[in-house]
């Protein structure tokens, strides 16, 4: 999932806005761009958050395709699994699950006595209708692939098949899923929002009027505006602390963070670029929390595009670039610095295998190597999105010192996903947040060969060596070797270098003093608010 | 009034009547020509609607099944007739993202785009006309003067840096009113005085110019004469005079406050219809953009019909 889709819109400098008030002086006390005047513990008992930057397509699980979606089901609705802040994949509606001798075959257990919001009680059922809704045509969702791997899933997708062939309901806390081959990490798809379950009767609006299991029941929702949840009194692992919960829908990076500082949300997403603003200065500095994110920059390289066919072009791209130097100057150092494509936190990273040094003397070799001693020219396509454009202004000024001349087009997110999906960009500045907490999804969406264009593959990267590790890394049943494998088919890509290897980002969250049992999440739907709470200080008794 | 008063009343009346079911005649032509340009547009335009609901993963064979029920399969020319049969009918589609008509998308944000349009305006027009007025009557005196210089930066100023920094003064620093979002009055005032600074300035100077125009003509100088007292010149005969390019540039303005009301709607999370375009656009929800261009053209019809009306009003002169 990409984050850059949309990001906030319209962003005069800050510094062009306090040129502009110390022009016009005498506006008192706005010394500084974070110049909290400390608000104190505010009133209420909603909780608010400020993260959502546009409107959610829908509230129900088979939209969900979008982050502020995603993060709005996920505070409704649970699925079998889920995550947690920290990115680990827990049990939710199943209690425990095993897997066959044969590999394929799952059995869930699950969660007794849960009822949905409406007071209808949640059985075995309700797993596969609400999985059927999601494949079925008729719904119109685009998310069925995270169940694909069940058997007949596609078949049902297609409309080839009545029903899902390896779906089977035992008994009313029992499910029986089988896939159509080993796939080990099976299990954490159903964290994802697009397999959430849903009670039987859907009706028209239920995209409006979502029914869940979850910790927050529906309440309102003001479009453009704010979500409004409700705690969830009955939610099977403990009610809410908060009563409440709102979700306003703040396009304005600026905007959000005036909010925070008036003391009306409790937290704000610090974006790349503004955080040596809050990490300097002396009053926000305490309130901000940080955590890894999965979320990988890149540059995707066209493998199948000229000169770039050439592995020494793609390896001499990767070494003609301070990337240290992007991350510290335009990105306030929030991150680190990307060998492969596996983030540090997950298992199969391999803390052994080093980024590509800045060495441009080797980079000429290679290109010379390649045949291209005059250099080569190529297009850098970038969206409009955060530091993106001045990433790529950099990244071109580097390449030139080569002799790679770069030519830097910008457009819109929508029209530069549609032409790196089509084969049309030489390299695509773009970004990957990852669905679930593995390696495989990174590896297998990025760079296995099924996946080239639509798939997530827009480096058109096909090579049969890393396909076959990729492909045996997700049918093996054991983790270590798992992992191993994951490790091999990581350097092979670095080898490879069918992209610019940028950084893994580290989330930076300024949360207000009150705000407790809060967790900066690695993954977009990992906090869902259950602990969180305004903590006041105790009131004084009057004399 | 005597019978001929009212037969004239009369014929005034079939021939207002009569002129307003011509001019929404002819809005018709203009109305299809605006779908035909949008579509068009819409359909040349990079960026894949398919694309952008099925997200950053996706599988070939959902693109595929998707693009076929939306019919973005099949030939332009059958596109548009679709397309242009459901509009004729009164539907303005579904959105492709949210699944939800269009049209009730758009009457639930447009409101709340007018209450904002509307409050700007009249912040503007007051401030603007009573400062354009004071500063006629000793023109290069200090008020014209000051009033001169905060006009060039009040047309300078883009509305987000203006909107950015009234948030930062009222609601970070003072804590006076809400930075953002939607609600009572509270949250109407930071971004209408956003909104309507710019046309502060530009109405200032408009009636300021059209005052001085008038102040110095005959009529002026025989109402003077008369021994009328200086209020009575100014704002009977003085200021009614001048109000009609005032009511143009209002007019003009009007498209202005609709449109500039999307970096306004941005700055102060304001639910409005101007977001509700912007993120259509960049989602690539095309019957959402289709439908609410229409919609805002059909606005504009009725807003040049109003003005047209307005001068009738404000001036005998003017024929229908």
């Amino acid at each position: 999932m990409s984050t850059v889709a949309h990001s906030r819109g319209f962003r005069p400098s800050r510094r062009a806005i306090l040129a502009g008030l110390v022009a016009l002086s005498g506006v008192a006390g706005l010394s500084g761009p974070v110049a909290c005047s400390g608000p104190g513990v505010p009133d209420r008992r909603t909780l608010i958050d400020s993260r959502d930057n546009y409107d959610p397509r829908s509230l129900d699980p088979a939209l969900s395709t979008d982050v502020p979606t995603g993060r709005a089901v996920s505070y409704v609705f649970d699925g079998l699994t889920r995550f947690t802040p920290k990115a680990a994949v827990v049990p939710d509606l199943a209690t425990s699950w095993e897997l066959a001798s044969d590999g394929i075959t799952y059995t869930f257990h699950l969660r007794n006595g849960v009822r949905f919001h409406d007071g209808t009680s949640f059985s075995a059922s309700d797993v596969r209708h609400s999985w059927e809704r999601v494949l079925d045509p008729a719904t119109k969702g685009g998310r069925g692939w995270p169940l694909y791997p069940i058997r007949g899933a596609q078949e049902f997708a297609a409309g080839k098949a009545p029903s899902i062939s390896g779906l089977k309901v035992v008994d009313d806390s029992t499910i029986e899923i089988t896939l159509t081959e080993p796939f080990a990490i099976f299990p954490k798809m159903l964290a994802m929002p697009a397999t959430a379950i849903v009670p039987k009767v859907t009706p028209p609006d239920f995209g409006e009027h979502p029914i869940g299991t979850g910790p927050w029941k529906f309440v309102a929702w003001h479009h453009d505006d704010y979500l409004l949840f409700a705690r969830n009194t009955q939610y099977h692992d403990g009610a809410p602390l908060a009563d409440s919960l709102e979700a306003r829908i703040i396009p304005e990076l600026s905007t959000a963070e005036a909010e925070f500082q008036a003391g009306n949300v409790d937290g704000l997403q610090v974006p790349a670029q503004e955080s040596p603003s809050w990490e300097s200065n002396e009053e926000t500095r305490p309130l901000l929390q940080s955590a890894p994110s999965l979320r990988l920059i890149y540059g995707a390289i066209n493998t199948t595009r000229g000169p770039l066919r050439d592995v020494r072009v793609r390896q001499a791209i990767n070494l003609a670039v301070d990337r240290g130097m992007i991350l510290r100057r335009l990105m306030g150092g929030r991150g680190t610095l990307a060998a492969g494509v596996i983030p540090p936190s997950l298992d199969g990273f391999n803390p052994s295998l080093a980024a590509y040094p800045y060495d441009t003397a080797r980079a000429r070799t290679l290109l010379k190597d390649a045949g291209y001693p005059n250099g080569i020219d190529i297009e850098l396509w970038t969206s409009q999105s955060e530091q993106f454009p001045r990433i790529a202004q950099t990244i071109q000024a580097y390449l030139a010192q080569v002799g790679i001349r770069v030519k830097i087009v910008q457009r819109d997110a929508s029209s530069m996903r549609e032409a790196a999906r089509n084969g049309k960009t030489d390299i695509a500045l773009k970004d990957w947040y990852a669905d679930y907490p593995d390696a495989e999804n990174f590896l297998y969406p990025l760079l296995h060969s099924n996946n080239r264009g639509v798939g997530g593959n827009v480096s058109f990267f096909s090579n049969a060596t890393f396909d076959s590790v990729v492909s045996r890394a997700r049918r093996e049943p054991d983790d270590q070797k798992r992992f191993a494998l994951y490790r091999e088919a990581d350097s092979l890509a670095h080898e490879q270098a069918p992209m610019l290897f940028m950084f893994f980002y580290t989330e930076l969250y300024a949360v207000q003093p009150w705000l407790k049992g809060f967790t900066v999440p690695s993954i977009f739907t990992g906090e869902r608010w259950t602990t969180a709470h305004i903590e006041r200080p105790p009131k004084t008794a009057p004399k | 009034m005597d019978n001929g008063a009212h037969r004239a009343a009369a014929k005034d009346g079939t021939e207002v009547t009569s002129y307003i079911i011509r001019r929404l005649l002819l809005a018709i032509p203009t109305l299809f020509g605006v779908l035909v340009v949008t579509f068009l547009l819409l359909y040349i335009a990079p960026g894949d609607p398919v694309q952008e609901m099925v997200g950053e993963r996706a599988d070939s064979a959902t693109i595929a099944r998707l693009r076929k029920e939306l019919r973005l399969d099949e030939p332009v020319l059958s596109q548009f007739t679709h397309y242009a049969g459901g509009v004729i009918r009164g539907d303005l589609g579904t959105s492709y993202i949210t699944r939800r008509p269009i049209l009730s998308d758009v009457l639930e944000r447009f409101p709340k785009t007018l209450l904002l349009a509307g409050t700007a305006m009249l912040f503007a027009s007051i401030t603007g006309i009573l400062i354009g007025v004071l500063s006629a009557q000793h023109p290069g005196g200090w008020f014209d003067r000051i009033s001169l210089g905060g006009a060039y930066l009040g047309i300078s100023f883009p509305v987000y840096w203006v909107g950015l920094l009234l948030i930062l003064l009222f609601a970070v620093t003072l804590h006076w009113l809400p930075p953002s979002g939607y609600g009572g009055i509270r949250h109407l005032i930071l971004p209408a005085l956003a909104l309507g600074t710019r046309s502060v300035a530009f109405l200032a100077r408009v009636t300021r110019s059209a005052m001085l125009d008038v102040l110095n003509s005959d009529f002026v100088r025989t109402a003077r004469a008369k021994g009328l007292s200086e209020r009575a010149v100014v704002l009977k005969h003085g200021l009614r005079n001048a109000l009609i390019p005032v009511i143009t540039v209002l007019g003009l303005d009007f498209g202005y406050y609709l449109t500039g009301s999307i970096l306004t709607e941005t700055i102060f999370s304001w639910p409005g219809l101007g977001r509700y375009v912007v993120n259509a656009i960049s989602r690539r929800d095309l019957p959402a953009i289709q439908g609410s261009v229409l919609f805002l053209s059909v606005i504009f019809v009725l807003v040049n019909l109003l003005t047209d009306l307005a001068y009738a009003k404000a001036d005998k002169r003017v024929n229908l």
